[in-house]
């Protein structure tokens, strides 16, 4: 990773993951062959004869987006572009008011282009959103969020926002998130860390204060040497930003979330920082990387916080920057020490269990090492992608040789032939998705989500807490699997679960 | 020519056409299209539905061909092909139902010609269900009338004493399950068999075999009708609008003029009013202690689709003694069709007029009541809107909190409940 390059931001939109990293989206094997596999770059573009829908990066920039608080989403596309937004529109508001209780609810606006503008273009429905926007909301940002249709009919969203940014007072950010460019739907992050470097970072820097004296200068200087960006994901919770800034304010840090629940206006002040870090390498590179380049800002970005170890080896991680290792060696010590101490009870319920986990690669892999930690058996996992940064966390997952990894966004009907073989005793999920496996009757788990605390120490707690009452009563899901069943024939589960996925090399 | 939508109410054709095609029994959609729509349609399905669930093969395992840029350039139709085969191979249903997507029609993909190719029989169907052909409402008229002239067979000999009942559309009405039971009872009172499609216990034989039908009931003046005009086109039935029926002043309605398009004699149509009028107003009497203790009376907005929103104005207007003010519908409608669904509110017995407007963007809801109910301007006594309701759908609950009314949501999209088989609720 050392030699990759960040400098994108002179293009309208970033590259896919598919080039820029070699992302692979189709696999089923042992994680040793997937392992080399990645290595080689030899599952760049395997492909699936049988598939089912998956999230596009539009559908994921906007889960990002719209934890935005002063924006209104504009979605340039036919009536149903964003929709899913319905979905997110009652949620998005409860979280932004965990950091604002007078934040506004979610606005979205949908271009509504129709047959005609599939010809003649949509140019003059999106100035129209985008004054309307302005006009009804004057918000601090209005954010354009690009669908497949107008990609195609060759709408130039880029110059009609140019012209329309001179007579509109919100910042216009553009976000090219076309879903039919990258079936890496994790794009979606550069898209939109793209949109913000691009419309809100980079020539928008807050105007550095003209300091009365050295010591006020001295003041300003010290602050930013101890500031970190922390920066979130949108399926995080508040519970564990609380738990990380707890962390990293015991080691004497300054800490400043980024990008979710924030406002545009906090972007300006994101060069004002001694590091960055990441919690997800899947999620952050693109950005961090691009603030190196622009303001050689260094970063923490290749571990997750989630379980013991990477918790440890996290904060460790972040100590080095600043020269304080020994003091953060204590602190993880007396973390651990108290955190195994109440862990203890649950590892000896946990003792036997069996798991398979899916859900982002990242997180899968860290949670699998907590389950283990725990006691329990993982008998296999699925990512949504894999690439090297995947590739690096697989070997801290204890006896992984043979373990069976399955990378898909979705497809559930791999998943479930596999599930019906290696019968866990419960299921690690992500959001959206867990219903399948509940239907085959498997006690589920969801992998961390906006309402849980999943990292830090206190998350590992939680963790173990949440599985142990989950393990308790498995009643709805066995009923539900006695009554209900899933739209497969049962010839399908006789067959290899990847046996639609072409040269996969498993 | 539309304009842009304000969080808009529904998703597209091929939306409608999802939430249609889960909705019927034994039948699994194929979306030709980008990997997103699927993915995306159904988390307005679910989150909007009333949490509808992903069911048999909705959510994530609707099966996708999921185009990319390499069918974008070079065509797409050979991965449908190969995607129709293997559905059928691995997904089990009695139906197999093609729907397109905007990017798959724009580089031409023909995938009626597809599925011929493949010939299926009745096995297998396609339609052009791209987003930017409508919304909802659309691919629900789409996704009929192919079935209708396709799948429903022919010629066949007339039951005198069936009928075939729809224009409830799944999904963008939440409760579509319900009310299609309490519509089916209205009519079995009417002394009639009623197929519903989409209903308990009804099966795909019910669609099939629906042309013995005499007469098709069409619960709107606007969702379903094409389909209707299909179906008489293909197979000679009749069809009647009739408003969506919500308390006893909408219910009677219903009941007289179905029973009189059947020929059903104006006693049984009176005795089946009188019976359903005891027994709603059975439960009604229960209110009244409350109603009256508490002043119960409310201003109302309501704010909505076409079906709903003509329902609940006239049983809080003539039923419930309230005071509906103002309505907004939200639906994109042509101008011609704005007269006939303006006249539904200007009869009421109770003499009650709200005002009527049409407008697409959920903002406007706060607008219009701010013109029409003239705002205090610093007057120590004021006649203000309150006590007031805000009758409509989840994303109405922050216009209701800024004129601090109460809120409702029983129009799409409900996210803050759990519909299970009830009917519309007020």
């Amino acid at each position: 990773m050392e030699n990759r390059v960040y400098n994108y931001l002179n293009e309208k939109a970033p590259p896919v993951r598919e080039d820029r990293l070699k992302a692979c989206s189709a696999f089923g094997g042992s994680c040793c062959v997937l392992s080399e596999g990645i290595r080689k770059g030899c599952l760049n573009g395997t492909r699936r004869q049988f598939s089912q829908t998956q999230g596009c990066t539009l559908v994921l920039s906007l889960a990002i987006l719209n934890t935005v608080r002063n924006a209104v989403i504009v979605v340039h596309g036919p009536i149903g572009c964003g929709g899913g937004n319905i979905f997110f529109a009652g949620i998005s508001k409860a979280f932004k008011q965990l950091r604002d209780p007078k934040a506004d609810g979610l606005i979205w606006i949908n271009t509504n282009l129709d047959e005609a503008d599939s010809i003649s273009g949509g140019e003059t429905k999106l100035k129209d959103a985008i004054l309307f926007a302005e006009k009804e909301f004057r918000p601090e940002a209005i954010i354009v969020v690009n669908s497949c249709v107008p990609a195609i009919i060759g709408d130039d969203v880029e110059s009609v926002v140019r012209d329309l940014q001179k007579s509109v007072a919100a910042k216009i950010v553009t976000v090219h998130c076309e879903g039919f460019r990258s079936k890496i739907m994790a794009t979606a992050y550069d898209s939109v860390y793209h949109g913000i470097l691009r419309n809100l970072v980079v020539g928008n820097e807050k105007p550095q204060k003209d300091y009365i004296d050295d010591e006020e200068r001295y003041r300003a200087e010290l602050a930013k040497s101890k500031t970190v960006n922390l920066l979130n994901v949108s399926s995080m919770s508040y519970g564990d930003e609380l738990e990380l800034k707890r962390i990293l304010e015991a080691l004497g840090l300054k800490v400043r979330i980024l990008p979710c629940y924030s406002t545009p206006k906090d972007f300006e002040e994101v060069h004002e920082a001694a590091l960055n870090v990441s919690i997800c390498s899947t999620h952050d590179d693109y950005f961090v990387g691009h603030l190196k380049e622009h303001y050689n800002i260094p970063y923490v970005l290749e571990t997750i916080p989630i379980g013991i170890e990477n918790t440890n080896k996290w904060v460790l991680d972040i100590a080095g920057h600043f020269g304080i290792r020994e003091q953060a060696e204590r602190l993880v010590e007396r973390e651990t020490k108290e955190l195994n101490k109440a862990l203890e009870p649950y590892k000896k319920a946990f003792a036997g269990k069996s798991v398979f986990l899916a859900g982002g690669e990242i997180r899968v892999l860290a949670t699998a090492q907590l389950l283990q930690d725990l006691g329990l058996e993982v008998l296999g996992m699925k990512g949504y992608h894999f690439d090297e940064f995947g590739e690096k966390l697989i070997s801290t997952v204890k006896n992984n040789d043979n373990l069976v990894f399955n990378i898909a966004t979705g497809q559930p009907f791999e998943q479930s032939n596999l599930l019906n073989k290696l019968k866990p005793d419960v299921y690690v999920g992500h959001v959206g998705g867990n219903v399948w496996a509940a239907k085959q009757g498997f006690p589920i788990f969801p992998i961390f989500s906006q309402a849980v605390n999943y990292m830090g120490y206190s998350g590992a707690f939680e963790v173990a807490r949440r599985l142990n009452r989950i393990l308790k009563n498995n009643s709805f899901n066995k009923n539900i699997s006695r009554y209900t069943r899933l739209p497969y024939y049962n010839s399908w589960y006789e067959e290899d679960p990847f046996k639609y996925i072409e040269n996969h090399g498993g | 020519m539309g304009k842009f939508v304000d969080r808009p109410k529904y998703i597209c054709a091929m939306g409608g056409a999802v939430a249609t095609l889960n909705a019927l029994p034994g039948v699994v959609p194929i979306l030709h299209a980008a990997a997103g729509c699927g993915f995306n349609i159904s988390n307005a399905i679910n989150g909007g539905g009333g949490y509808v669930g992903s069911g048999y093969c909705g959510g994530q395992s609707l099966p996708s061909s999921n185009v990319f840029e390499r069918e974008i350039v070079f065509g797409g139709e050979g991965r449908l092909k190969q995607q129709i085969l293997s559905t059928m191979e691995i997904v089990e249903a009695d139906i197999y139902f093609v729907i397109t997507g905007c990017m798959v029609e724009m580089i031409g993909d023909d995938a009626e010609s597809v599925v011929k190719s493949l010939d299926k029989g009745k096995r297998l169907f396609a339609a052009d269900t791209g987003g930017f052909r409508g919304n909802s409402y659309k691919g629900y008229d789409i996704v009929l009338s192919k079935l209708f002239t396709e799948y429903v067979e022919a010629n066949h000999k007339k039951d005198e004493r069936l009928v075939n009942l729809w224009g409830v559309v799944p999904v963008q009405d939440v409760y579509w399950k319900g009310n299609l039971r309490v519509l089916k009872r209205l009519v079995e009172g009417l002394g009639y068999k009623v197929n519903t499609f989409f209903g308990e216990d009804e099966t795909l034989e019910n669609l099939k075999n629906s042309s013995k039908a005499v007469l098709n009931i069409v619960v709107s003046d606007t969702y379903g009708v094409d389909a209707a005009k299909t179906f008489k086109e293909v197979h000679g039935t009749d069809y009647i609008t009739v408003d969506f029926p919500i308390g006893d002043h909408g219910t009677t309605r219903f009941i007289e003029k179905v029973g009189t398009a059947l020929g059903v004699s104006g006693e049984l149509i009176n005795e089946l009013i009188e019976k359903e009028r005891r027994r709603y107003y059975g439960y009604l009497e229960r209110v009244v202690d409350a109603y009256s203790d508490f002043d119960l009376q409310r201003y109302a907005v309501v704010v909505g689709d076409v079906n709903y929103t003509q329902g609940i104005t006239r049983f809080l207007a003539d039923d419930l003694g309230w005071l509906p003010e103002l309505v907004v519908i939200n639906d994109l409608i042509k101008e011609e069709q704005k007269e006939i669904v303006a006249r539904k509110f200007t009869d009421y017995e109770s003499g009650i007029k709200p005002e009527l407007v049409f407008d697409t963007d959920a903002s406007g809801v706060l607008k219009h009541i701010n013109r029409h109910w003239e705002e205090n301007r610093g007057s120590r006594y004021y006649n203000s809107m309150t006590p007031a309701f805000v009758i409509g759908s989840s994303i109405e609950k922050e216009t209701a909190q800024k004129i601090n009314a109460q809120h409702l949501s029983v129009m799409y999209p409900v996210s803050n409940r759990v519909v299970l088989d009830s009917i519309c609720r007020i």
